[in-house]
């Protein structure tokens, strides 16, 4: 498995580096200012949201292609995933959108990271060191009352993640080195120092499983919906995600990180923005949005960090990311979506006999149809202008 | 009489709006050295590409040894004999020398042997083994010409070979072009200085504006009548030494406030000095220069390109520090940059974005943090209204614009930024007429408001028409012209040589 999705890291690390200027297109429906005569506002909106449909739509016919090849039944397959991902609303609140949260904000950090052109590939290990920094305080901080150890547990996890980033962002900003490379490879250490702790120093008192002990009452998260797994986590995902939409909208930071994101050198020359210290904010704050998504994820729904936390979700963030044409807004409904992807893939193993590896297929197949579909947009738009 | 080797006659090639070639000819003839002269932009690289088949022309003929050919790819260009040394190196960069000799299609056995036996008759030596990567400007130069070399074409093109090299290289060098030549090779040399030209040239011809103006045997033509030439006579007549006050101008474009020339502006004069440099150096390419700018003032930078004019910009702008020297500057700076759609605009980003680059700073254009679009929105509309931007909303991508209305956005923005001091770079490059004297009277009006304005220019006919004081850099050092010597000639060939005129 591990070995596995290493292999999947370096192709879709690639594909994204590839399309520097892929992704950068679809972004500008959320970057103006509402109301307004002209319609170039809205159109742009329009387009980005016909790539993201017209990706879905590719994405089922080759997904459908590749099922009845390998001999299955592409309705009944769908019908299954259907009633796995919505099929009553426990499943939807549990299921569905609880796989939604760390997709979502890992999706948000991607997105974020790559507005400003950092290539933002190491959400996976963000999340890990903050899942790890949220298990470490909710274990160590039991004495403390909620009201104090959950805003610890999540900055805990924030600054977590922040850390992670420091050393491809130091690496791109002062030595020039690709994050591309840097950031993976420290996705690497995350997942393997987050095994070692659940072996070592943070084991369960019984020594019998790689994970550890459950973290303090005090330390969980609160459910959202009653008697639904759905917990906090998901609210503070829409705040995060309101939050940077306006942010990239309306502040001055926002503006400029979208400027250098766009050219680099007009930022310099035009704007007199110094690219290094947005970069090393942006870093920064991926990190701690992806470090986030990991302590929301330890706090709010497994309370004890183990192996194998995350089935890739930093990855699988980046399809999110792009299907979102890196609109803050759109990664919530893009997360949701592959939330319900994830969500269904159980129930289309248990009823339909599809393995659900499948869904990881499905996955690479968003990227490589919202890379495609931009390109070709672009490539119109020179055309005809 | 000798038949030409090679003629290109009626050539034009255009470039989306900008007509590169109008009417471009050259003549090379066996057994001479034919220099090719014009300013920048006159169309020397593009007509030499044509020959070199890099280029297709949109119409006008190229006749090898008398046969009309058409010149579809550098392959073809090969077979018929010519070879292209460029001016932008096109090695490979991890291969080494010897490597690269054997990409130019000269791969056969013995090619080492062969090499060698060129280098020393020709005196261009290089280390065959190592990598390119590691070798200077100097080396890469050779590397280029041996490749050119190897193919014994019958016409050899060099464009600004002599930039990069030594005195001796290039004394070197045009001994070798020389004894070429009487082997009956047709050698056609581009530099920028006339004195190397005219040391080397049986013949000359003159480029200007993409027409061929001009073409003698060197011996038989005034230095002085060659500058004349390139620079251009016509429109500059009037304008140069400002003894019209630039009125030549109005003819084109009636100006929107009442007429002032520089020449009044300066009746009453402002002496307060805005920016200062003093010593200043800066990445190797410029030196020791000092430069005061005063209000009202229109001080012109004339010089041949990449004589250390962008850096020269980018420190008087205050977008770099200067690595040695000081440089003191004013707040209120606007700066229009020579690559204005790369460096001036986000192309994806809208009008009242392309503003906010300005003024993201601006205490006027947002509280705290935050930005405040509708104020941006409507400065950008005021920019769009008084430049007369063609774009339907100031919501249009700035990449959606002509190059005309894209200089007018990127003008119209820094002018309302720079209180104190504009550093325009080659502000006109690339617009049409009516567009270029729009721009001339915003930046007279600027000065007469009271704003320091440096032109750094390329276009001698700009700097002479425009400037209240003349200065001109080459190779990185700052010469200020005096009133005696200000006069196309006198400024062109301190621009050519760095010599007196």
């Amino acid at each position: 498995m591990r070995g596995c999705s290493g292999g999947a890291v370096a192709d879709r690390g690639d594909g994204v580096a590839d399309s520097r200027g892929g992704g950068s297109d679809s972004r500008d429906g959320g970057s103006k200012p509402e109301g307004g005569v002209a319609g170039g506002l809205r159109v742009r909106r329009f387009e980005s949201v016909l790539i993201a449909l017209g990706a879905l739509v590719l994405t089922a016919a080759a997904g459908a292609i590749l099922l009845a090849l390998g001999g299955h039944h592409p309705g009944e397959a769908a019908a299954a995933m259907v009633r796995g991902a919505f099929g009553s609303r426990a499943t939807f609140l549990s299921i569905t959108l609880v796989r939604s949260i760390p997709l979502i904000l890992a999706g948000l950090a991607v997105a974020l990271a790559f507005r400003a052109g950092v290539w933002n590939i190491g959400a996976e290990g963000q999340l890990y060191a903050g899942a790890a920094a949220a298990a470490w305080i909710g274990l160590t901080g039991a004495a403390l009352p909620a009201l104090v150890l959950v805003p610890a547990v999540l900055l805990g996890s924030l600054a977590a993640g922040a850390i992670w980033a420091i050393v491809p962002a130091f690496m791109r900003v002062r030595l020039g080195v690709g994050e591309v490379i840097t950031t993976i490879l420290m996705n690497f250490v995350g997942i393997h120092l987050a095994a070692w702790l659940v072996h070592g120093p943070l084991q369960e008192s019984r020594g019998v499983f790689p994970q550890t002990d459950p973290i303090a009452e005090a330390a969980r998260l609160p459910r959202l919906v009653p008697g639904s797994r759905l917990h906090l986590g998901f609210a503070l995902a829409l705040v995060v995600a309101a939050g940077l939409a306006v942010v990239l909208r309306r502040s001055r930071f926002g503006f400029r990180l979208r400027a250098v994101g766009e050219s680099p050198e007009a930022a310099l020359i035009a704007g007199r923005i110094d690219a290094g210290r947005v970069l090393v904010v942006c870093f920064l704050l991926s990190g701690a949005i992806a470090g986030l998504a990991g302590g929301v994820e330890i706090s709010g729904l497994t309370f004890a960090l183990y192996e194998d936390l995350s089935p890739g979700w930093g990855y699988t963030a980046i399809a999110v990311a792009l299907l979102a044409g890196l609109d803050p807004l759109g990664v919530v409904v893009a997360g949701i979506l592959f939330g319900a992807l994830q969500a269904g893939a159980g129930a289309m193993q248990r009823d339909a006999g599809v393995p659900a590896a499948w869904v990881g297929v499905v996955e690479a197949l968003v990227i490589l149809a919202v890379l495609a579909l931009d390109r070709l947009r672009r490539v119109r738009r020179r055309g005809g202008v | 009489m000798k038949s030409p080797l090679a003629r290109l006659d009626g050539i034009e090639r255009r470039f989306g709006s900008v007509q590169a070639l109008d009417g471009a000819g050259l003549e090379i003839r066996a057994g001479e050295v034919h220099g090719v002269l014009g300013a920048n932009g006159a169309g020397k690289s593009t007509l030499l590409n044509v020959l070199g088949g890099m280029l297709q022309p949109d119409s006008g003929s190229i006749e090898i040894g008398g046969a009309p050919v058409r010149l579809a790819s550098p392959r073809d260009a090969w077979a018929h004999g010519i070879a292209l040394v460029h001016q932008h190196f096109t090695l490979v960069p991890r291969l080494a020398a010897l490597e690269n000799l054997a990409l130019g299609g000269g791969r056969r056995p013995g090619l080492r042997s062969e090499v060698e036996r060129l280098t020393e008759r020709t005196g261009l030596g290089v280390p065959l083994d190592a990598p390119v990567e590691e070798l200077g400007v100097g080396d890469r130069q050779r590397i280029e010409i041996l490749k050119a070399l190897l193919r014994r074409p019958r016409v050899l093109v060099l464009d600004e070979p002599t930039a990069v090299l030594t005195p001796d290289e290039i004394e070197g060098l045009f001994d070798l072009l020389r004894e070429l030549a009487s082997e009956g090779v047709g050698v056609v040399l581009v530099a920028h200085k006339l004195d190397e030209v005219l040391g080397v040239a049986d013949r000359v011809t003159v480029l200007r504006e993409g027409r061929t103006v001009l073409t003698a045997p060197a011996a038989e033509v005034e230095p002085d009548r060659l500058v004349r030439a390139m620079v251009g006579e016509e429109r500059a007549d009037a304008i140069a030494l400002g003894i019209s006050d630039g009125d030549a101008y109005d003819a084109v474009l009636p100006r929107p406030a009442a007429p002032r020339s520089p020449r009044e502006t300066r009746t009453e004069p402002r002496d307060e000095v805005v920016a200062r440099l003093r010593g200043v150096g800066h990445a190797g390419r410029l030196h020791d220069v000092d430069l005061e700018l005063r209000r009202g003032e229109i001080v012109g930078v004339a010089g041949v390109e990449g004589n250390g004019q962008r850096e020269l910009a980018l420190v008087l702008s205050g977008r770099v520090e200067p690595e040695v020297g000081s440089a003191e500057l004013p707040a209120g700076i606007g700066y229009v940059p020579q690559d204005r759609s790369t460096e001036g605009l986000v192309a994806p980003f809208d009008l009242a974005e392309n503003v906010a680059l300005a003024l993201h700073r601006a205490p006027d254009f947002g509280r705290g943090p935050w930005l405040d679009w509708n104020a941006l929105r409507e400065r950008a509309e005021a920019i769009r209204g008084r430049f007369e931007i063609a774009a339907p909303s100031t919501r249009s991508r700035a990449g959606e614009l002509s190059g005309g209305n894209q200089q007018r956005l990127v003008v119209g923005r820094e002018i309302t930024v720079a209180r104190d001091l504009l550093v325009a770079e080659n502000p006109s490059r690339g617009l049409d007429v009516a567009a270029a004297a729009f721009v001339h009277d915003e930046l007279r009006r600027l000065a007469a408001e009271g704003v320091a304005v440096a032109l750094v220019s390329t276009d001698l006919d700009e700097v002479l028409g425009l400037s209240d004081r003349v200065t001109v850099l080459a190779r990185g050092r700052l010469h200020e012209v005096g009133p005696d010597e200000r006069s196309r000639e006198g400024v062109g060939a301190r621009m050519l040589g760095g010599r007196r005129g």
